[in-house]
């Protein structure tokens, strides 16, 4: 245990906490708005996610970024970076919507019980990963710099580097989107219809499965961006790389009360630099167990998350 | 309702067949059942051989070992409707117990073995008490973490090995004429085979008492039977830690067999197998979960190139079956009764309640 | 009258910004059977949830024979001695109906997991015990010849019927029926009415939660009467009858059809 780089480190780690917490944030989001439609965990929204990271990876390599060349500079850089940004959130956009038609449109239409459906979604969740795993040689895979890393300033000893920056900034332009989304636009109402009351939804004549497939993607593109900003900032992936992520932001998720926007941002914030903090003291080995214990300790603690579910109580 | 009645089924038709046949007929044909598991290492047919290894080890690993889970982890997932994706975790632990008290302790496999199950079972109540107060999915994503999170605790401790694992496992001593030796898998398998009837025999009586009845509630209506009287949460710890004590005993054993084990044996593609094994056969129908496990186990060590993406293939396998046979290839049916005079209780004689 | 068995007071019930129930005071006192009645959406099954444990309610208390039950667990409610069926049906559909009542039955036995496993007498015992009580059950309420069917395969009024008896079959003090009659023809009313009768002469204590007003008439000893969540009379059925604002609330709303 390392209480001393806990202390020396402290607003560095913050710093850094915030970056990861911003990643955690945009994937908790997909996991949050579905569970308001569906009631469920989407099993598969971890390799939606991973997805992303190779897309990302993929659109660099097309775009002609080597791993040994010298970082981008102007035009060039900013161009590069959107393509792999926009490369990855389409990809994961539309794993999601295949997703949802894949595991759950039919078991939902046939009205099928909510352990068969997570069963199908743990199936869609394996496959991919092992599919990945085939195709990679179970190797981790190098995202090379497109951008020059650089330190900006420093504040109380915490050295406040550009790409993180860009993350934390873009992951909040994100949600601010999103939150616009769900609050303006015809499917944004929808879906809050029927995170509300799916029987009422349907009788107003809001269209049931428009809405989950915009949902799905919507979650879809939020997990894609967060796929990039994670490989811009750590420059590697895996065909594991979703199983723990996934598992972080869905603690982040239900830190900040499932089914909540808001909740998700916070959440995912407060995870983010809580996980950092913790491993600067125990060791990044024991990373994976203090968030699960983070995640059993909230469930005790307080299941409906910081600020509640945004959910009904279930009638009887 | 009428043709329900009378549609030939040949399931009903075995079932009314065992329940007309007189004692001595239902004892001899059980005995003679078991005697042929019993004797089944000695089978040797081409059609079952295995390209890989030899029949009598793939009898016990996997098809044994998976059969045994399979029937543990329904308990879980089956009867009381829970969704265990961490099961390795207490395979793991069984394993390890008996790892780590083989190679630092005087205590043989039959000694070790009731501490494994007892270890296993604590590990059971200490993640099923907070976690089987919530809602079903957040079970699911909290043993799909735990699973993981054993295995990398093992990883992290260097005292019980880290990342090597823990090599020098004893076998367990000689029993009656048997000795357990690395070159043969016999005796191991009829080990495995005795604890597999002792938990279907354990399963059968549970499942036609009150726990049975309280783990159909739950897994029906968890609300109602709440306020039908079941204290739910007591029957799902129990549901998860039985399933637990099945998973530790087999990994005790399994680690006896192998010698040495390392964490990455632990991992979550075991879980899933099992999870597949289960849906596979029928999920809540012990025969099926049974067959299940036995085909899923057996075919791709029989058929070579299924072996290699065999975790893909039953991912695969787990989403098809889901969207198109849900119930599994042996479908849990309840057989209903519509003879007016049926009971299974004498007669009370009057209608007037107390 | 006699000793109150259920006593709610000052009974307010909030979901999120709606008021299902607020500041009701009511009772159901030993050996009676009580009604409660309301237009659609007043609150009564509401109050079948808060005294089952189903919902805290936001203030008052419930009290059932001098005990607190609002913190208590469903189950322990239950064993406390008070049972309820659901407005809308909800059996164990994949189980028998005699699996369905013995569920319920199964309250009061002592022996659980480590019994069955080891058939210990005791075990034994229970589950005969529960057995027998449950065909106890299926036969009085008529249903006798459908202990070997599946709940979901029972014909509608089976069903309701089957409700009854596992709710019985936990041997409950109090009974709370939640429209029992409902989809029923007037001559299934007119037996219904006669069991319910005959549950209250087996020193069962009912509250019903009732649309149909000729059956409430018929048979219950004191009608409660809940509009928009308050509680506006509570009498003889012959006085509520004639209450104006009963008439109002009930023609104030739209007509019921079940
Ligand atoms: N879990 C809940 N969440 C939100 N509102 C609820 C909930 N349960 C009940 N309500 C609301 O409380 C009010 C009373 O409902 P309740 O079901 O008690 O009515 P009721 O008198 O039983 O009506 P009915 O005759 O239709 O059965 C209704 O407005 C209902 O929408
Ligand atoms: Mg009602």
């Amino acid at each position: 245990m390392d209480f001393a780089l806990l202390h020396d480190a402290f607003w560095g780690l913050t710093f850094d906490g915030l970056a990861l917490g911003a990643i955690y944030a945009l994937i908790s989001l997909g996991y949050t708005l579905v569970y308001g439609v569906l009631r469920l965990i989407n099993f598969a929204h971890s390799e939606v996610f991973m997805i992303g990271t190779f897309s990302a990876l993929v659109a660099s390599g097309i775009m002609g970024v080597k791993v040994e060349d010298d970082p981008r500079t102007g035009w060039n850089m900013i161009f590069t970076l959107l393509i792999c940004l926009v490369a990855a959130m389409l990809a994961s956009g539309i794993t999601a919507v295949l997703v949802e038609i894949v595991a759950y449109r039919r078991l939902r239409q046939r009205g099928a019980t909510k352990l068969a459906t997570l069963i199908s979604a743990i199936g869609v969740s394996i496959s991919l990963v092992e599919l990945f795993r085939i195709i990679t040689d179970s190797l981790p895979r190098e995202f090379p710099r497109i951008m020059d890393k650089t330190f900006l300033f420093s504040y109380a000893g915490a050295d406040i580097r550009n790409d993180k920056v860009i993350v934390i900034i873009a992951a909040g332009l994100m949600m601010f989107a999103l939150e616009r989304f769900i609050s303006k636009s015809r499917y944004g109402k929808g879906i809050r219809a029927v995170s509300m009351d799916e029987n009422t939804a349907t009788l107003m004549g809001v269209n049931i499965n428009k809405v989950i497939t915009v949902t799905f993607l919507a979650g879809g593109l939020m997990a894609g961006a967060a796929a990039f900003f994670y490989i811009l900032v750590y420059e590697n992936t895996s065909f594991k790389v979703g199983f723990f992520l996934g598992i972080s932001a869905f603690t982040a998720a239900v830190l900040g009360g499932i089914g909540n926007l808001k909740g998700a941002l916070f959440g995912g914030f407060v995870l983010g630099i809580l996980e950092t903090y913790t491993s600067a003291v125990f060791g990044t080995a024991w990373k994976a167990v203090i968030s699960f214990l983070i995640l059993v300790l909230v469930l005790l603690i307080k299941p409906t998350g910081l600020f509640g579910e945004s959910i009904q109580q279930a009638r009887v | 309702m009428a043709d329900k009645k009378n549609r030939y089924n040949i399931r009903d038709h075995a079932a009314t067949y065992w329940e007309n046949s007189p004692k001595w007929r239902r004892v001899s044909m059980s005995i003679a059942f078991i005697a042929f598991f019993y004797a089944l290492p000695f089978l040797n047919n081409p059609l079952v051989n295995t390209p890989g290894s030899d029949f009598q080890s793939v009898l016990f690993y996997p098809v044994g070992m998976y059969v045994l889970m399979a029937i543990g982890l329904n308990i879980v997932v089956g009867k009381s409707g829970l969704l265990d994706l961490g099961y390795v975790a207490f395979f793991a632990i069984g394993a390890y117990t008996m790892a780590i008290l083989g190679t630092h302790t005087a205590l043989n496999f039959w000694e070790i073995l009731p501490i494994g199950i007892a270890l296993s079972m604590v590990a059971g109540v200490l993640l099923g008490t907070p976690t089987l107060r919530l809602r079903g999915d957040y079970l699911a994503i909290v043993t799909l973490g735990f699973g993981e999170i054993v295995r990398i605790v093992a990883v992290n401790i260097e005292a019980i090995g880290g990342p090597r694992g823990i090599a020098g496992i004893p076998t367990p001593p000689d029993l009656f004429k048997a000795k357990f030796t690395i070159l043969d898998p016999k005796p191991y398998y009829w080990v495995l085979l005795t604890f597999t009837l002792l938990v279907i025999w354990m399963v059968r009586r549970m499942a036609a008492r009150r726990p049975g009845r309280a783990w159909d509630a739950i897994r029906q209506d968890d609300d109602v039977a709440q306020l039908m009287g079941v204290n739910t949460l007591k029957y799902k710890v129990w549901a998860f830690v039985l399933g637990a004590a099945v998973a530790g005993a087999g990994g005790v054993l399994y680690a006896s067999q192998i010698l040495s084990i390392v964490p990455d044996q632990f991992n979550l593609n075991v879980s899933i197998l099992i999870l597949a094994c289960v849906v596979f056969g029928g999920i809540g129908n012990l025969w099926g979960v049974i067959l299940g496990a036995a085909l899923l186990a057996f075919t791709p060590e029989r058929i070579r190139f299924l072996s290699q993406p065999r975790i893909l293939v039953f991912g695969i396998a787990l989403v098809v079956m889901m969207n198109l046979r849900p119930d599994g290839i042996l479908p849990k049916k309840k057989r209903e009764h519509f003879d007016p005079n049926w009971k299974s209780v004498e007669e009370s004689g009057e209608g007037e309640i107390k | 009258m006699s000793e109150k068995l259920l006593e709610l007071k000052n009974i307010t019930m909030k979901f999120g910004g709606v008021t299902a129930l607020s500041e009701v005071n009511l009772h159901v006192s030993k050996g009676e059977i009580a009604a409660l009645i309301g237009p659609n959406g007043a609150g009564k099954t509401t109050v079948f949830n808060v005294v089952t444990g189903v919902y805290k309610p936001t203030s008052g208390e419930v009290n059932f024979v001098g005990q607190s039950v609002v913190g208590k667990k469903r189950y322990q409610v239950t064993k406390m001695g008070i049972a309820r069926t659901f407005q809308n049906i909800r059996l164990f559909g994949e189980s028998t109906a005699l699996e369905n009542v013995v569920t319920g039955a199964d309250v009061h036995s002592k022996s659980g997991v480590v019994g069955a496993i080891f058939g210990t007498p005791r075990s034994r015992r229970e589950e005969a015990a529960a057995l027998e009580r449950g065909m106890e059950l299926l036969e009085f309420m008529g249903l006798k010849h459908r202990a070997g069917q599946l709940g979901k395969n029972l014909p509608y009024g089976d069903q309701r019927r089957l409700e009854i008896a596992r709710a019985l079959a936990t041997n409950p003090q109090l009974l709370l029926l939640d429209e029992p009659a409902a989809g029923f023809n007037p001559a299934e009313k007119v037996a219904l009415a006669a069991t319910i009768r005959k549950i209250r002469d087996a020193g069962y204590t009912v509250l019903l939660i009732e649309h149909d007003m000729s059956l409430i008439m018929d048979i219950s000893d004191r009608v409660a009467v809940l509009d928009f969540g308050q509680k506006i009379a509570d009498d003889v059925p012959k006085v509520v009858q004639n209450d104006p604002r009963v008439i109002e609330a009930y023609l104030g709303a739209p007509a019921d059809a079940s």
